[in-house]
């Protein structure tokens, strides 16, 4: 009570110096703590920030994080890896595919299995329509978030003729674990391929639409150019990869650098921004949706015509249905696989792939058996927070949601 | 070491010096080449191979390649020799490891979806780790299933024939009952004779088999493997104490195993002096109790319409109520409990501090009364112990065995194993001197098969010869010569001739096994329930010690007198002091300082060093209205002791009986208090097995319903009646016992006791010699049979008959068991009814033939109440120990 | 060069120019057909590839698929699968789920039950709309699984073939699980 009291008096406290204003109360002048989130609409999801305002000013930001913290690693160690896939799709839910192509191609790793070429076209073809997806979702909602509504109904338009694509591909739209430890699960069909081919046609001339919407727009300009600028030195500090680290004019690009997959025999280039602000970022996005479209272009013209999409590994990959039923070491193979596991050799493994959103990185540690002895998650959408604070003082409220919107965060991969 | 072990205690194996992969390894001569790989910690696949058994070699697998040789070798039949060079690894062994898979594969069904075995299976384990895919010319056996069995079905589709099923049970069980046979086309196990297979079912058979082809009955298709969880604790059915896993699906236990698999093949032939970790009938297929139907699921307390169920916090308030008011107005010497010796140590430690500190009372006991107090008194008094001396490895490498009046292969299965590998593996010479044609005796070397009731005068006979033909050591006896010449003197009073004529052994016999006893180097002595549980078992106990001494048995390494437990928690009833003669140690009740360090620990004084009676008393008393108050933990006298004995009466006299049991037994009907108690599956605490190993137990369910453990209860009654016992949980009973009997728990390894029989011998020895040795046998009325009350193979006490696998295995028949000899005589050969009569009455019944039943002698599995043969024998009473004798009779039988 | 990028930019901003290139962009999607439906009035087609909900089958004479082997709970990353089997008691030596259990609440539509299954008992089939006021009904037994199966049959059969699950009629038939017969009941009376 006592303490109350003396807060009462400060507030009310009389300027000596201005008699007059004896009677009128002093206004107090201090930082304004303010908690953003986690029930709020831009934020993605369940993200809080707590923020130090100096009037409108952000001097301090504070991410609390967590709210949709489901011991995603934790799980792994409780269940094999093959069964560990449907649970990437929940990380960064709305790119499962590069989020199970990250994990396999951990796995893949650790258990030192080829990938079969037709397998790798195919896991690059889909894991770049998924980076399309997860650019036109960032685009449509960074726009929504800065008040072009229009934009997210056209991104979303085209996302949606993706996302039919996926569902006829593996059987949904979203949580799609159609990787597989070895390969993909089933290959594409002949209505599959026609209507890639026809996207592929149909989509270039709609990403000059979006930039007709945004490349001049006023409001669009005045709230992404020289926002959130982040030195190239800094993002390398900070340990930001992908579209966010690129846009301050460090050329790293896991495709290009590991070249995984079928990269190294498709032409592209990875563009590269010069300034670091929001601005470059939503940049370099675009850019890189014209740059899949020509890597899907090359890889369905590279395509082997026939050949088997997962390998033939009995000790890692599952037999043919056909062979289970009639075979009794394919049975027996079956059975192994999903009651016990394969049988990992020890050891650690990470492995980073070029998700949208920056490195996708899975550490697994494996003392032997059938399950993960520890597995972490290098999630870009995590490490990009970490920036958030240096990268928001000084700006004003309104554009905290356009900052964390810039690194194009997910909550899911994020709390893990 | 698969090979039987070339090092023994007698023969010493040179050492021979081969490398093995580059490395440079020694061993010894003559044992096998896979073991001395595996030594080396290298894993070399093998399907056919379990360190129990000689190597068999018939899956082909273990294939290694010995320098000079062109092609591999299996490594398990071959014998190491000096300067062999052995590659075991490579791509041409993997190929061929392969193809020995492939081979097996080829005939295999597809049988993976419903298979018990799947996700347990060697060969599943072989075919993915070689990698095999595509396999040609693959076909399929159709061999009907075997379901004869009651226990174990036989897919021999799935059989890979590697015999290890065979192997261990002749080598390890050495019961024989299976064997190859050429059958459809295709080498099949069937049962000795292709008969529905009928044996011990301790189902090790099981327990080896690689694949699915033996399967268990009782949990046919419920369960897959993995989905089981799995809980390592320690049967209780009997002393031996084995480690089992109770393996449990949601609440339900599916089966129970053990550390004997196919997975631990790996190991040394040697270490099985310590138990080959398989389980007996019993502990693997008698666990449907657990969740049996009949459990008591909630406190019932007994109103005018009978016993209803009553939430426990009442049924705590009524019952410590009532025990308070009868304690005021009788005194405390009107209370008596008695509890089972198949709680835990911790509860018989809570149990006797209650009876004492809280009810102020010194009339408790446990069933170890029943005949093991017998020894635990002849060897305190003796020989300053408290039970039995060797451990199982001393048994084992023994060699000479005396086994009296102990048909352990019934009552302690596996620790009979322990005798069956000294007489198989080491060629121990063993004399079984029983009245019974027992499993032991059939493979001893000596079996001595004695009129019923004469194990005692057999043994005083040993004595006599073992100084007739002087026999004594020197060493021994020379610390006390007075004692010698008292026993000597003694002895006079025996006459070979008349042991040999109440024994119906022949005097050489009588001799011979004395001279095998006293001339082995290592000579153990197994008493069992023919000594303790028969009228003077406490004087012929001491008889046994007097045998093992002038022959010098007593201190020597290796030798000593061990006995068997028939409950599995009876040493851990002595050790915890419940008895009225015994504080926790077990310490003398009657020493003052003892009493004054508990009465210290436990903040209470003890009732006075006089008061205290045992069981026989305790129930003599309520008869005689002098008790009024009765506690019983998971005791049944009712359907325990004969009719004659009174139970009845003394139980209608009671003002007060609280029954704590799974069950609602005959006892419990008679209670004013039901409360329901758990099982061993959902206790946690310690129990002390025969050998003084502290083993634990462990939660494998949560309690059934509201049932409650037996120490929650009591220290409920204690909280009721104003008095608080502090524990929260097992753990704090654990510290208060290491704190009073430091070391007790001894990270379970039976403790080192030294027997010194120094003081016994030296103080009062030569008086009490004479009156035992003098004590002639009076022999009884004149009917012609002796009766016997036996233990069943398939049962332990009555707690085996609420598990419905064991009964199917061995229901009751009901009849009256005797020897086919008999049977014939008595025009019973195709079955019959009989008249049997005692002093006690005389009751009809039916007869079965039984080859273990000598002439002369009938039996009745004591586990059985229906028809009441137990009512038929007399209770007789220990005058020193107060063990009640009630397991046999003599009876006249005529047919009808 | 300067001053005409000056001009075109200061009536860029004057304008509203860029306004203007959106809207026409806008207003030319007036003359679209909405790329929307009305959905409880108009339906998606499913793809056959489609992961709905999960039914059991039958082989055409009605003998039930499933022998309880419990792969598919083993499978199961969300562990939303019970199965509890037995041996039949009419039929001896034959192992049948007695229950069978899929909480299609916790369970996330990977298919990998159906992928394990060996003799292909279990589907997936086009049903997507079970919503319900009451969860409990989301417990789906072996009843209604069954029923599922049955009435979307064709879907569960299209499923099958379009994640090469099965790959024609002739091998569906020829990988049915055989039961053992036993050995003559007469004699099995133990000891």
């Amino acid at each position: 009570m006592a303490q109350l009291e003396d807060q009462r008096e400060t507030i009310y406290k009389v300027d000596p110096a201005h008699p007059e204003t004896k009677d009128l109360p002093i206004l107090r002048t201090e930082e304004l703590l303010l908690n953003m989130g986690p029930q709020h609409p831009a934020t993605h999801g369940v993200l809080k920030v707590i923020l130090d305002l100096e009037g409108e000013r952000i001097t301090k930001s504070t991410v609390v994080m967590g709210f949709l913290h489901r011991g995603v690693e934790k799980l792994a160690e409780y269940g094999t890896y093959h069964q560990f896939i449907p649970h990437t799709d929940r990380l960064d839910y709305v790119c499962a595919m590069y989020n199970n192509f990250a994990y396999c191609r951990a796995v893949e790793k650790l258990m030192n299995v080829t990938v079969p070429e037709r397998a790798e076209y195919l896991r690059t073809i889909v894991a770049e329509v998924q980076r399309i997806i997860g650019h036109l979702f960032w685009l449509g909602t960074q726009a929504l978030d800065i008040g072009a509504m229009t934009v997210f109904f056209y991104t979303f338009r085209d996302r949606e003729i993706l996302l039919d694509w996926f569902d006829e591909l593996c059987g949904a739209r979203l949580t799609t674990s159609w990787y597989r430890i070895g390969g993909v699960e089933r290959d594409l069909t002949a209505s599959l391929e026609t209507k890639i081919r026809d996207f592929l046609a149909y989509f270039p001339p709609k990403i000059d639409e979006y930039v007709v919407f945004l490349e001049k727009n006023r409001i669009w300009l005045a709230r992404t150019v020289g926002v959130a600028v982040i030195s190239a030195e800094d993002a390398l500090g900070y340990g930001l990869s992908g579209p966010t680290l690129r846009g301050s004019g460090v050329d790293y690009d896991l495709r290009k650098y590991e070249s995984y997959g079928a990269y190294p025999k498709c032409e592209f280039s990875v563009p590269v921004g010069k300034n670091g602000d929001t601005y470059d970022r939503y940049w370099i996005r675009i850019e890189e949706m014209r740059e899949s479209i020509k890597i899907i272009r090359q890889c369905m013209d590279q395509i082997p015509k026939e050949g088997p999409v997962l390998a033939d590994v009995p000790s890692v990959t599952l037999p043919p249905k056909n062979r289970v039923f009639t075979n009794l070491e394919s049975m027996i193979q079956q059975f192994k696989l999903f009651s016990q596991g394969f049988d990992a050799p020890p050891g650690e493994i990470y492995c980073g792939t070029e998700a949208h959103k920056g490195e996708l990185g899975f550490y697994i540690v494996s003392t032997g058996g059938g399950k993960p002895y520890r597995l972490k998650i290098r999630s870009p959408s995590f490490i990009h927070m970490g920036a958030f604070d240096y990268m928001a003082k000084g700006y004003m409220i309104a554009d905290a949601v356009t900052i964390f919107g810039s690194y194009d965060i997910v909550m899911g991969e994020c709390d893990r | 070491m698969g090979l039987k072990p070339v090092t023994t205690p007698d023969t010493e194996a040179a050492t021979i010096v081969l490398n093995i992969d580059g490395e440079t390894v020694t061993a010894k001569e003559g044992v096998s080449l896979y073991d001395v790989i595996s030594s080396m910690g290298k894993i070399v696949p093998a399907m056919c191979y379990h360190y129990t058994f000689d190597p068999f070699g018939s899956c082909g697998m273990c294939l290694v390649l010995q320098e000079g040789k062109k092609s591999p070798v299996r490594s398990c039949t071959a014998k190491a020799a000096e300067g062999m060079v052995i590659r075991t690894d490579g791509e041409d062994l993997f190929a061929a490891r392969k193809k020995a898979v492939e081979k097996h594969l080829s005939v295999h069904p597809l049988d993976c979806p419903v298979c018990d075995a799947d996700g347990h299976c060697e060969l599943q384990d072989m075919a993915f780790e070689h990698q095999v895919t595509n396999l040609a010319n693959a076909k399929q056996k159709n061999i009907p299933e075997d379901t004869r069995s009651l226990v174990l079905d036989f897919n021999m589709n799935r059989c890979i024939a590697c015999g290890e099923c065979i192997n261990i049970c002749k080598d390890v069980q050495r019961i024989d009952a299976l064997q190859f046979m050429k059958k459809g086309g295709f080498t099949q196990v069937v049962a000795k004779g292709d008969h529905a297979l009928d044996c011990e079912f301790c189902g090790d058979c099981l327990a080896v088999c690689p694949v699915g082809a033996i399967t268990n009955k009782f949990s046919k298709y419920v369960y897959k493997p993995w989905q089981l969880r799995k809980t390592t604790t320690t049967c209780t059915y009997c002393g031996d104490g084995c480690q089992m896993y109770v393996e449990t699906k949601d609440t339900e236990v599916v089966r129970v195993t053990s550390p004997l698999s196919w997975k631990n093949k790996w190991g040394d032939r040697g270490d099985t002096v310590n138990g080959h970790g398989g389980l007996c009938v019993r502990g693997r297929f008698g666990f449907q109790f657990i969740d049996s139907k009949d459990r008591l699921k909630e406190p019932l307390v007994r109103n005018e319409t009978g016993l209803v169920p009553t939430p426990w916090i009442e049924a705590l308030d009524v019952t410590a109520g009532r025990l308070k008011d009868i304690k005021s107005r009788y005194g405390s010497e009107a209370i008596a409990g008695l509890i089972t010796a198949r709680c835990t140590n911790e509860e018989l430690y809570v149990f006797q501090r209650f009876m004492r500190t809280v009810l102020g009372t010194n009339n408790l006991d446990s069933s170890a009364r029943y005949g093991h107090m017998n020894f635990v008194r002849a060897a305190h008094h003796a020989l300053g112990i408290n039970r039995t001396m060797n451990t199982s490895a001393d048994l084992t490498k023994a060699k000479a065995v005396l086994v009296v009046g102990a048909n352990v292969t019934e009552t302690n299965p596996v620790a009979s194993l322990r005798v069956k590998a000294a007489i198989g593996t080491y060629r121990a010479s063993v004399i079984v001197v029983d009245s019974m044609q027992t499993n032991l005796a059939r493979l001893a070397s000596h079996p001595v098969m004695v009129k019923p009731g004469s194990e005692g005068t057999f043994v005083k006979g040993l004595v006599k010869s073992a100084l007739e033909q002087d026999l004594i050591d020197p060493d021994a006896t020379a610390q006390a010569p007075e004692a010698l010449s008292a026993l000597k003197a003694a002895a006079q009073a025996v006459s070979l001739d008349a042991v040999a004529a109440e024994t119906g052994i022949p005097v050489e016999t009588i001799q011979e096994a004395a001279r095998i006893f006293a001339e082995a180097p290592r000579s153990v002595i197994l008493c069992g329930e023919g000594i303790v549980r028969q009228p003077d078992g406490y004087n012929h106990t001491l008889s046994l010690v007097d045998l093992a001494w002038v022959t010098g048995k007593l201190n020597k390494p290796g030798c000593g007198i061990n006995t068997f437990t028939e409950e599995g928690n009876e040493q851990g009833a002595v050790d915890m002091g419940v008895a009225p003669e015994f504080l926790p140690g077990p310490v003398s009740y009657a020493q003052a300082e003892a009493r004054q360090k508990f009465s210290e620990a436990w903040g209470a004084t003890l009732p006075d060093a006089q008061s205290g009676q045992s069981l026989v008393e305790i129930l003599a008393d309520c008869r005689a209205g002098k008790i009024k108050a009765l506690y019983l933990v998971g005791e049944n006298p009712l359907g325990t002791l004969p009719k004659s004995f009174g139970v009845e009466e003394a139980l209608s006299h009671l003002e007060l009986l609280i029954c704590q049991d799974p069950f609602l037994t005959e006892t419990a009907q008679y209670a004013h208090v039901v409360f329901p108690a758990c099982t061993f599956a959902e206790k946690d605490g310690t129990v002390t097995n025969q050998e003084g190993m502290v083993q634990f137990l462990r939660p494998a369910l949560d309690p059934l319903g509201e049932s409650a453990l037996d120490w929650h209860i009591m220290v409920g009654l204690a909280n009721g009646m104003g008095h608080s016992l502090p524990y929260e949980d097992t753990q704090d009973i654990q510290a208060e016992i290491r704190k009073v009997l430091p070391g007790y728990y001894n990270l379970g390894e039976p403790r080192p006791v030294v027997a010194d029989a120094g003081a016994y011998l030296r103080n009062g020895y030569a008086d009490s010699v004479r009156a035992r040795y003098a004590n002639g046998r009076t022999q009884e009325s004149g009917r012609p049979y002796g009766l016997k009350l036996i233990q069943l193979i398939y049962h332990s006490g009555k707690l085996s008959t609420k598990a419905s696998g064991l009964m199917d295995i061995s229901p009751n028949t009901g009849a009256l068991r005797m020897s086919l000899e008999e049977c014939e005589r008595l025009g019973l050969a195709e079955g019959g009814r009989v008249r049997v009569t005692s002093d006690q009455g005389s009751l009809e019944l039916g007869v079965q033939a039984d080859v273990n039943v000598l002439p002369g002698t009938c039996a009745f599995p004591e586990h059985f109440n229906e028809p009441p043969v137990k009512d038929l024998v007399r209770v007789a009473v220990d005058p020193v120990t107060r063990v009640p004798y009630f397991k046999s009779a003599r009876v006249t039988i005529e047919k009808i | 060069m300067d001053t005409q990028k000056q001009t075109t930019r200061l009536l860029d901003a004057v304008l509203f120019r860029e306004i203007w290139k959106a809207m026409k962009v806008t207003f030319k999607h007036m003359f679209h057909r909405p790329m929307t439906f009305q959905y409880p009035r108009e339906k998606r087609t499913i793809p056959d590839a489609h992961r709905g909900a999960l039914g059991l089958l039958r082989y055409d004479n009605g003998q039930e698929r499933c022998v309880g082997c419990d792969l598919c709970e083993a499978a199961c990353p969300s562990r939303c699968i019970k199965v509890i089997s037995e041996e039949d008691k009419s039929l001896p030596l034959q192992r049948y789920a007695t229950e069978f259990y899929i909480d299609i609440t916790k369970c996330v539509f990977c298919g990998y039950c159906v992928e394990a299954c060996p003799v292909n008992a279990l589907a997936m089939t086009k049903m997507y709309e079970y919503s319900t006021h009451d969860k409990r009904t989301l417990m789906f037994d072996k009843q209604r699984l069954y029923e599922i199966g049955e009435k979307h049959l064709e879907d569960a059969k299209k499923y099958l073939y379009a994640h090469n699950q099965e790959q024609d009629d002739e091998e569906s038939r020829a990988y049915r699980y055989h039961f053992p017969q036993p050995i003559g009941k007469t004699g099995a009376s133990g000891s």
